[in-house]
């Protein structure tokens, strides 16, 4: 089932029994819901908030700022979905906050930080929630010598283009390395951040004219370095109407299966301790758990650790569901205790695939001075001598 | 009693010097939560809520309470379902679990000293991972709720058949007082060990099934036992509950159980007409469980039951430590029940089956009853489980008037409803001994003259 119709969630939310289990790590060895770690408050577990929906619905409890705060208040990361024992129930837990989030806005009572998501995403010269002039990628697709046709597009997405421009910059060489037949488009946001923030009115607009630039290069895969853009198109363009025929993969799929086909060898040696951050984007929302793992052990003199809480336990990075922009500050305090974390295991870089957990990450790293050179495993792979198998390319 | 001398705003002002804003609120969206529970009972109002960090602080909040005359709900997990961490008459509801250090793990004397906050799921997990030798009896409860919310109600758990419930299980406990005063009791009155609850005076058990009238504790010693190596299920199925307390007795005889629970259930179909017998062995080697096995299957022949090998699932799913009783709340579809758990003798066991299935096709609810035992056979907790659908308001009504008359019947055979919400405790009133009734109230007056501690429970006139 998925919850097509707005009715589909307002008759289902009510099946929250509010046991708790959505709170804690698979262990129960700690919580791990950030919202309701910080606040305490019933209010603020998952629980709480399904019964505010639901008390919304019925008419029980009036909207307010206040009660639009508590809604906005959660990374997403699913840690819900992954406890609760619902079945029936579970997989819809984010859809219904980001559903409540979109009737907030309705209402009137989208929070004002976030607001800036929409306004910056809508403004013309922008087209992305940073407020940055927006890039149509002409200059990178000189620079790197990319045709208006190819088999692939890689979907830089705004974190990578406007911030985290290291990374973009070693996908773009590590897929002219691997001699992929790529190319970029004029792209607008994918919409995630004001998905997440339920700011939703111009989505499928901009979904239709991203699909558009995609296809006009005659592409039949893209790619892209960001879980975020990787979540939102596989999954929330689906959600919005979109019809595409292109496969989605994050650039950790395509580096796997060229290391499995043997298309690809990484000749240099990485000597160093590393630990991985699963990205809510595509651990829990995605389920890409394993994939990543296998692309780490196979960097010759790597010393590859587990965080105590990995894959399914992982605990967030703060960046998500609007708490970046919002809470900036709490952002930043959920992802000290990650970076904290993952200095117990005794690494000296930590290491992830998404730009969003990347910056927070970072910011946590430098604000704390906890010394762990934060790194994208793109941008290790981009350190890293590459032999190509020129005969069986994709 | 006259309520709140001051008006809101001081109050929520002097509440915020004592334990900064942070933990303190009487915003709608808080309130709206905390004055409601998974149950069939009805919202009551709050007037604020508050979430302490020490001692210190709960002592200052309680010195407020009887100046102001605010009442006051402790809460942990509000996992009851049978609504007493709702206030009766308004006030605040203190939720303990921001004190959820785990103190101290004494191996060798086997108990854990927590603070009043820690759930079940923390000390499961930190056993575990700490010191895998030892366990402690948790409860079929989701593993939100806390330890000593669960053992100040005499709750059960795996542990029980074998080492009595929860409550008994409480070696020594901190209490704020009605008056604002700490008071240890048990062996951490004198010594600092908090091993044994004698040999002093005993006044552990007023502070049990007392639903936080007389007294707020905040750090309890709870036992911990020897954990086995490995632990297995022996089902057993029946179609005459008359043979159930023979059957049970001769088990308890052996020794051979850690846990015996029974199931009966109209659904799933392959269940209607049965009893469904689970008893949980230990040992340290497959030998020594087979042979357990064995003697229970000869057991449960000459009882006139019948040994059930069921399929993996079932093993995966009745073994889990705690089990998912929560999937109840799923049956009609609607996030909701509500049981009477009632404590009743043994001989009672066919009965109150009878009463049971009765209640439910009565009401139309799919008959969803069981029953753990609690110390050999000394008690067994009998619960009878109306399911309900949230969203439908006849419908809870209608789970609300079944677990009532469910009450009574329970009453009539001899039995005690458990953990009983307001009517319940009405009920049980009605029929106590009135020198009981009046020395609770005795103590209850001396402890707290000036009602603040959950009044409306246990509210002897
Ligand atoms: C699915 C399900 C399965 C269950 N299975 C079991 C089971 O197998 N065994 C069992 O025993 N119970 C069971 N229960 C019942 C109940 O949830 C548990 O007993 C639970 O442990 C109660 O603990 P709590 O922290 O939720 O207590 P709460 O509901 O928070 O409190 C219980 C009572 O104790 C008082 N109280 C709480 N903390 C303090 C304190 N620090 N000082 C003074 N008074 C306090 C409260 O005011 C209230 O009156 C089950 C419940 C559910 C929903």
């Amino acid at each position: 089932m998925t919850l097509e119709t707005e009715q589909d969630w307002k008759s289902i939310v009510h099946r929250c029994f509010r046991c708790g289990y959505c709170k804690f790590t698979h262990s129960y060895s700690d919580f791990n819901c950030p919202s309701y770690k910080k606040y305490r408050f019933e209010t603020y577990s998952t629980g709480g908030r399904m019964w505010l929906i639901f008390g919304l619905i019925n008419g029980d409890i009036q909207w307010s700022q206040n009660l639009s705060n508590v809604l906005y208040a959660c990374t997403t990361c699913g840690n819900c979905v992954e406890n609760c024992r619902f079945e029936k129930f579970n997989s819809f837990i984010v859809d219904f906050i980001e559903a409540a989030r979109a009737e907030a806005v309705k209402a009137g009572f989208c929070p004002e930080k976030q607001k800036l998501l929409l306004e910056r995403t809508m403004n013309s010269e922008m087209f992305n929630p940073y407020g940055e002039q927006n890039s149509d990628n002409a200059d990178l697709k000189k620079e790197y010598d990319l045709p208006d046709n190819a088999e692939w597009v890689y979907f830089i997405g705004c974190t990578s283009n406007y911030r985290q421009k290291k990374l973009r910059d070693a996908t773009l060489r590590l897929l002219k390395k691997a001699k992929i037949d790529f190319t970029l488009i004029d792209e607008h946001c994918c919409c995630s951040p004001i998905i997440r923030t339920g700011q939703i009115t111009p989505v499928k607009d901009f979904i239709d004219y991203n699909i558009t630039q995609i296809k006009k290069t005659g592409a039949s895969k893209v790619i892209t370095s960001c879980a975020g853009c990787y979540r939102t198109i596989k999954k929330d363009w689906l959600k919005f109407g979109a019809e595409y025929e292109f496969e989605v993969l994050h650039t950790l799929e395509l580096v796997k299966q060229l290391l499995d086909d043997g298309k690809i060898k990484i000749k240099s040696e990485y000597n160093k301790t590393v630990t991985y951050h699963d990205p809510c984007h595509i651990g829990r929302h995605v389920g890409l758990y394993e994939e990543p793992r296998e692309v780490y052990k196979q960097i010759p003199g790597i010393n590859f650790v587990e965080m105590k809480r990995n894959r399914e336990n992982a605990w967030c990075c703060g960046a998500g569901g609007g708490v970046k922009i919002g809470y900036p500050d709490w952002a930043v305090e959920i992802s000290k205790e990650r970076v904290e974390e993952a200095k117990e295991t005794g690494a000296t870089v930590l290491s992830s695939t998404c730009p969003f957990c990347r910056t927070n990450l970072s910011d946590a790293n430098e604000k704390h001075e906890l010394g762990l050179e934060v790194i994208d495993l793109i941008e290790i792979l981009d350190q890293l001598e590459i032999e190509i198998n020129d005969s069986n390319l994709i | 009693m006259e309520l709140f001398v001051l008006n809101k705003n001081e109050i929520i002002k002097k509440l915020c010097d004592i334990i900064g804003k942070e933990f303190v609120s009487n915003k709608s969206e808080d309130l709206f939560i905390y004055s409601q529970d998974p149950g069939v009972s009805d919202p009551r109002p709050v007037d604020f809520v508050v979430m302490p960090k020490t001692v210190e602080e709960i002592q200052k909040i309680v010195k407020l309470a009887n100046e102001e005359k605010i009442p006051i709900v402790p809460m942990g997990g509000g996992m009851t379902l049978s609504g007493l961490v709702i206030p009766v008459k308004g006030g605040i509801v203190l939720d303990m679990k921001r004190m959820d250090e785990i103190i101290e793990i004494n191996e060798s004397s086997r108990y854990a000293l927590i603070e009043a906050g820690v759930t079940t799921g923390k000390l499961q997990a930190y056993l575990e991972e700490h010191h895998p030798n030892l366990e402690v009896s948790i409860p079929d409860a989701p593993p939100s709720v806390t330890v000593a919310g669960n053992a100040l109600i005499h709750g059960s758990g795996f542990l029980s058949q074998k080492h009595g419930d929860h409550g008994s299980m409480i070696n020594g406990l901190e209490v704020v007082l009605p008056n604002g005063e700490v008071c240890k009791l048990g062996s951490c009155a004198l010594s600092k060990y908090w091993f044994t609850r004698g040999p002093i005076p005993d006044f552990i058990g007023l502070f049990i099934s007392s639903f936080g009238t007389l007294g707020i504790a905040t750090k309890l010693s709870i036992k911990l036992y020897p954990k086995p190596k490995m632990r297995y299920l022996v089902f057993g199925l029946c179609k005459d509950p008359k043979v159930l307390p023979n059957l049970i007795y001769n088990i308890t005889r052996t020794d051979l159980a850690e846990d015996i629970l029974i199931g009966i259930q109209d659904k799933p179909a392959w269940m209607k007409g049965y009893v469904v017998i689970m008893v949980y062995i230990t040992g340290d080697s497959e030998e020594e469980l087979d042979s357990k096995t064995k003697l229970l299957k000869k057991i449960y022949r000459k009882g006139k039951a019948r040994y059930m090998k069921a399929p993996d699932r079932y093993y995966d799913i009745f073994l889990e430590k705690p089990q998912f009783a929560a999937k109840a709340a799923d049956f009609r579809k609607g996030g909701g029940f509500e049981y009477v758990g009632a404590f009743i003798p043994l001989e009672k066991i066919p009965e109150i089956i009878q009463i049971g299935n009765d209640i439910s096709l009565k009401h139309g609810i799919i008959p969803t009853m069981g029953a753990r035992f609690i110390s050999k056979t000394h008690s067994a907790m009998f619960f009878i489980s109306y399911s309900f659908n949230r969203a439908d308001p006849k419908d809870i009504e209608n789970a609300r008037h079944a677990l009532h008359e469910t009450n009574k019947e329970v009453l009539n055979i001899g039995g005690i409803p458990w953990k009983s919400e307001l009517e319940g405790q009405k009920l049980i009133l009605q029929k106590m001994d009135p020198n009981y009734k009046m020395l609770l109230k005795t103590i209850r007056s001396a402890l707290d003259p000036n009602g603040i501690m959950n009044p409306g429970n246990w509210e002897v006139n």
